[in-house]
């Protein structure tokens, strides 16, 4: 760790290594052996939930695109399942809807994280773990538990903010969800909330990971509080910042659960293919369609890692640059 | 550089499962519709109904503690896509189907059939399906053959408050220009008061299937005409725009939690037979007394009433079994169709089996709840030669793109012109994407 923090402030530009050590030839062999040994599990895992549904999912992108009334368009299709998706009246629909959620959620979400762990961390003792309990409350109310208390928080009849819905003209949890623009706002409350706490403590975690010794160095130089986390611990997670963008955007971009069952709440005044994950649904178990349902997942694979590898190469959140 | 190392591991496991995929041979195929072999369990059937179908598979375990039967319980949002997903699955596995379904709503049978999941009732069961009327059993005649039978009868009928009409002086509607005039009038009158809803999935059973306009119009199975600029269209969505215009209707849907509410204010509307029982009586606890129903309305020009038909939902059983299991299954096909143990104790609305209806009609005019119980139940049974027959249950939701244009649009503010060609733009669309060629005129 300490090493990593001294490269961290010394280490300039890509090419900076730590030197190579000469090992002898027995001890790598185990080291190697070693790795592969811890590595193994999670490979594993890897190759069921990951690699092999994106393998299959790709392979059955290429077969031709059927529907119910041409039900026997079997076989090699080559890209005819990407250009079905692509073309369908939904498709730009969808991403520009996601979209709108990120653009919100994104910013709120990343300087709220980051600002509550600042604020747990410059309240050490029983304050702060107690406020870190608090914030990771609303986490803990998951998936479905989680929407159960927004629909509750959204019904203006029964809401404890009704009086502020009902300033807004709104007297139905229809209107509340279905009034243009509501809903990018309402999802976005909704992802915030869910995923704030346990991403408080996650960057709480970089933040006890700076050695004391550099924050005790940095008050005897003068530093305040504020100077301290603006100047000091801020740049030092900036990897733990990276990594909480990446992924909340990862599964920010994939969001499902939440439109699909307010939908239904509403009774069904949502559009139902509002996000690109609900397109593919639409697309397997309406339409008909795998290979176009697997297009979609193979799109969204690619837009996905295309951000993360841009987080992870160009923005030098994970690089070792010096700030 | 940690990273790279990383991703280069990853490229090496991707390269083996790729390969190992390929050397598994993809197998499967991802074709949809397949009738593969007919299984037979032995005699246990397993069913699959919606909540308030529970009381219907319940009973027939009661009435038939010889055959072992698992009851599953579905979820019974009308829109919902969950069991089509299920059916997806099922096609693509190949096993996996429910002897018996009740379908959450009726335009699964579309999918149901196409997929060759459904039965054909015609020649399984042709005592059964000789059973009803011919209009009343009209959308399961699909591709030449019966491949459902109907719970409930479902049609129209004209409801009204009958304590209000006496209180403020009004004459019960008979034609859709009256009714029109009227819910203006009463809009007017007594702001608040609504005389209609247009927020639900049935919505557009109520008003397009009542007008006949093509949105479900099947020219053959690869061809739907839709044209909302159809007269038989036009008429019905001016109606609806001055009615939405004067606040005479409610945005919210039947079904809505809100809709307790606003069902309190609600002096008339078209509304299917079992919005007596079901939705008046059970769910908006109206006083007693207080409804009444009225027969059908009819368009200008035309001598005869023409209503819409909302739900009366339909039951299909599987073509995938044979043996025990399909005699079991056909035991509980002719149970859920035509006991009265379930159509004449149980269910809450008109039986849709003709021999039913009689004996369902007495025992609920044993129940006294409408202001004129004897007037109100004598409507029901003749409504349902109201319904145009031409209206097919397709591929494309029409009530669900009804809820997310129209109902969300009217929710929303917006006007009902915009909602109109939202609806229009978005029906047509779906058409496709489902693979239909859509022709404007027939």
């Amino acid at each position: 760790m300490t090493t990593n923090t001294v490269q961290a402030r010394v280490g300039a530009g890509a090419p900076s290594r730590a030197p190579h050590r000469r090992a002898h030839p027995l001890m790598r062999r185990r080291e190697v052996a070693g790795a592969w040994t811890l590595m193994f599990p999670y490979i594993v895992l890897l190759l069921i939930g990951g690699v092999i549904p994106i393998g299959y999912a790709l392979w059955v992108s290429f077969q031709k695109s059927p529907t119910l009334l041409e039900p026997d368009l079997t076989g090699f299709g080559g890209l005819a399942a990407y250009a079905k998706a692509f073309t369908d009246f939904r498709f730009a629909q969808s991403f520009i809807d996601i979209f709108s959620v990120l653009i919100i959620w994104m910013p709120v979400m990343i300087i709220a994280v980051v600002g509550l762990a600042l604020l747990v961390h410059a309240s050490p003792g029983r304050f702060g773990s107690i406020m870190r309990f608090i914030y990771y409350i609303p986490g803990a109310l998951g998936g479905v538990a989680n929407l159960m208390l927004w629909v509750y928080l959204l019904n203006p009849s029964q809401s404890p903010i009704s009086g502020f819905l009902h300033a807004l003209g709104l007297t139905t949890i229809k209107q509340v969800v279905a009034t243009p623009g509501d809903l990018a706002v309402i999802l976005s409350a909704m992802l915030l909330l869910q995923g704030l706490g346990q991403w408080v403590v996650t960057v709480n975690g970089g933040l006890n990971s700076i050695p004391d010794e550099i924050l005790e160095a940095a008050s005897l130089d003068g530093a305040n509080a504020w100077q301290l986390a603006w100047r000091v611990k801020l740049p030092m997670i900036r990897q733990w910042i990276g990594y909480t963008a990446l992924l909340n955007l990862a599964y920010g971009f994939q969001l499902f659960l939440e439109p699909y069952l307010l939908n239904q709440v509403a009774s069904g005044a949502l559009p139902s293919e509002y996000t690109p994950t609900q397109l593919g649904y639409w697309f397997a178990f309406v339409g008909h369609d795998f290979p176009s349902a697997a297009a979609m997942s193979v799109i969204i694979v690619i837009i996905t890692l295309a951000i993360g590898l841009i987080v992870v190469f160009r923005s030098g959140l994970f690089s070792v640059e010096e700030h | 550089m940690k990273t790279r190392k990383l991703l280069s591991v990853t490229t090496t496991v991707a390269a083996i499962a790729m390969v190992g995929l390929a050397l598994s041979g993809c197998t499967s195929s991802t074709k949809g519709a397949s009738t593969g072999t007919q299984t037979d369990s032995g005699g246990k059937i397993t069913v699959w109904v919606d909540a308030p179908r529970v009381p219907a598979a319940d009973a027939f375990k009661k009435a038939h503690p010889e055959i072992p039967i698992n009851i599953v319980q579905i979820d019974s949002t009308v829109g919902a896509t969950t069991t089509e997903q299920h059916f997806a699955q099922f096609d693509a596995a190949k096993k996996g189907w429910p002897d018996a379904i009740f379908f959450p709503s009726n335009d699964d049978i579309a999918w149901a059939a196409k997929t060759g999941y459904t039965a054909n009732m015609s020649k399984l069961t042709p005592d059964l399906v000789a059973g009803y009327t011919k209009p009343v059993l009209a959308q399961c005649f699909i591709d030449g053959k019966y491949q459902c039978l109907r719970n409930d009868a479902a049609p129209d009928v004209l409801w009204y408050n009958a304590t209000l009409f006496k209180q403020w002086g009004y004459t019960v509607p008979t034609t859709w220009a009256d009714y029109q005039s009227l819910a203006v009038k009463i809009a007017t009158e007594h702001p608040g008061y609504i005389s209609g809803f247009t927020g639900d999935a049935y919505a557009p059973n109520r008003y397009l299937w009542a007008s006949d306009c093509p949105t479900n119009d099947q020219v053959n199975a690869t061809t739907v005409h839709i044209n909302l600029a159809d007269p038989k269209c036009t008429r019905a969505s001016d109606m609806l725009s001055t009615l939405v215009g004067a606040k005479a209707l409610s945005t919210d849907g039947i079904f809505d939690a809100d809709a307790t509410v606003a069902g309190q204010k609600l002096v008339m509307s078209p509304g299917a037979v079992w919005w007596g029982n079901y939705l008046f009586e059970q769910t908006w606890k109206l006083p007693k007394g207080s409804m009444q129903a009225a027969p059908g309305l009819s368009w200008p020009g035309a001598s005869s009433a023409q209503m819409g038909d909302e739900g009366g939902g339909l039951w299909g059983f599987s073509s995938h079994i044979k043996g025990k299991e399909l005699k079991n299954t056909e035991v509980f096909a002719k149970f859920v169709a035509s006991d009265p143990a379930w159509q004449v104790d149980l269910t809450t609305g008109l039986p849709a089996f003709t021999a039913q209806q009689q004996p369902w009609l007495t025992k609920q005019a044993g129940d006294d709840f409408y202001a004129d119980t004897t007037a109100t139940l004598a409507t029901f049974a003749p409504a349902i030669a109201t319904v145009p027959t031409d209206y097919a249950y397709l591929l494309y939701d029409t009530g669900g793109e009804w809820t997310s244009t129209i109902a969300k649009d009217l929710a929303g503010g917006k006007s009902f012109s915009d909602a109109w060609t939202d609806f229009g733009t978005d029906l047509t669309a779906k058409a496709k994407a489902a693979g239909y060629t859509v022709v404007t005129s027939k």
